[in-house]
């Protein structure tokens, strides 16, 4: 018989196993590959709809920015503000960590304890409403206040 | 954030431990600021501490502000109001009306009092006082006006204090009340339905309805005018057809 003919039984075994130990971590990596992918496309979908939403109110008075560093629709108005919540104007400002703002009506309203701060004025509360285009701002609950000259 | 904000808010209701110069205010129901009229509502159990005076009042505080919010010009409270000042005077009433600019105060509703250096006020309606000018007036019923020699209740009380070496005294009155005024001194019980008092020529004036008791002694007629430093009075009647009654009544030990 032709040497050549005679099959190497222990060499193709370990072939076969070769192929199968790639063919493996191919199906392995391709796999972690996919779960890669997913993860990112769930970071590009963030549970927030704005991120670092800016609004401004205007009034007869002043201009009041409002700042977050993130913002949620509640309807085509309404915007859940939330993280480092920020109003200014050069008169005061108001520091919360969530804040539901109506664009249309520029008001403002939390049940969160609340920052209010103006020259000479400190005011502390558990919530509050900015209304009127900002010319009555309603602290509510428990509040305190201390004013210096 | 939200952690940090909470750290902050606690601390800062720590930090709100009043310093000198400062006011410090407290309201279980919250604030409403109205920044074009300049005032703010305190609402529900309010207190304010400062360093010229203490406000309690159960219901609301409406604070008006001039040009910033610490600049507090006038306090209108309701509800079992408390106010003490530093200069001695302590008003309770149902409304109190403080003016800090003028020292105006005024107090409303029933049982009100003020006290201030030596003198107490009390009425069951109004208690005006300035503190700078010094002009009071008592109006509506059980109106009375007690200094540390002086005793009076009538329905209009109105007149002016002078402060002498940190003590109020008062220098003019005017009294009225159709249901009868008194005026009590250590030696005097004076009945009428108008007094004036002036302090300069140390006057008292009754006019109708007069009665005069010292003593055992009592005198009736229109028109009384006593001297409170000597307390010689006289008594005369207005009409020719009335006459001045004088009562006398044996002392009971003689």
């Amino acid at each position: 018989m032709n040497k050549f003919l005679n099959i190497n039984k222990k060499a193709l075994i370990l072939l076969l196993f070769l192929f199968c130990g790639i063919f493996a971590i191919a199906i392995l990596f391709q796999k972690f590959n996919f779960q890669k992918s997913t993860n990112e496309i769930i970071d590009l979908n963030p549970s927030f709809d704005i991120l670092n939403p800016t609004f401004t109110i205007n009034n007869d008075k002043e201009k009041i920015s409002v700042k977050a560093k993130q913002g949620n629709f509640i309807d085509k108005n309404l915007i859940l503000l939330t993280n480092d919540v920020h109003f200014e104007s050069d008169k005061f400002k108001i520091l919360s960590d969530e804040v539901t703002f109506d664009r249309e009506k520029q008001t403002a309203k939390s049940n969160k304890n609340s920052k209010f701060e103006s020259n000479g004025t400190e005011i502390i509360s558990q919530g509050f409403r900015l209304i009127e285009q900002g010319d009555i701002i309603l602290f509510n609950g428990k509040t305190s206040v201390l004013l210096s000259q | 954030m939200k952690y940090f904000l909470l750290v902050l808010v606690f601390y800062s209701f720590q930090i709100f431990a009043r310093e000198a110069g400062q006011t410090e205010i407290t309201t279980d129901e919250g604030i409403e600021v109205f920044k074009k009229e300049k005032y703010y509502l305190l609402k529900k159990n309010i207190k304010i501490n400062s360093d010229e005076f203490n406000l309690k009042a159960d219901e609301l505080v409406k604070a008006f502000f001039n040009e910033g919010l610490y600049d507090v010009i006038q306090i209108i409270s309701e509800g079992n109001v408390v106010l003490t000042s530093n200069k001695g005077m302590k008003a309770i009433g149902e409304r109190v009306n403080f003016n800090i600019k003028d020292e105006n105060i005024i107090i409303n509703g029933k049982d009100s009092i003020l006290t201030t250096n030596q003198v107490e006020m009390k009425s069951d309606g109004t208690i005006k006082v300035n503190n700078l000018t010094g002009l009071f007036a008592l109006k509506g019923p059980k109106s009375n006006l007690i200094s540390e020699d002086i005793n009076i209740t009538g329905n209009l009380i109105d007149g002016k204090f002078i402060n002498i070496e940190d003590v109020n005294e008062v220098e003019s009155l005017y009294v009225e009340d159709n249901a009868g005024v008194n005026i009590k001194t250590d030696t005097l019980d004076m009945y009428a339905l108008k007094a004036i008092y002036d302090k300069k020529n140390n006057i008292i004036e009754l006019f109708d309805k007069v009665k005069v008791i010292r003593d055992k002694e009592s005198i009736v007629g229109d028109y009384a005018r006593i001297n409170t430093l000597d307390e010689s009075y006289k008594v005369t009647s207005n009409k020719s057809d009335k006459k001045v009654r004088v009562l006398l009544k044996e002392k009971e030990d003689e």
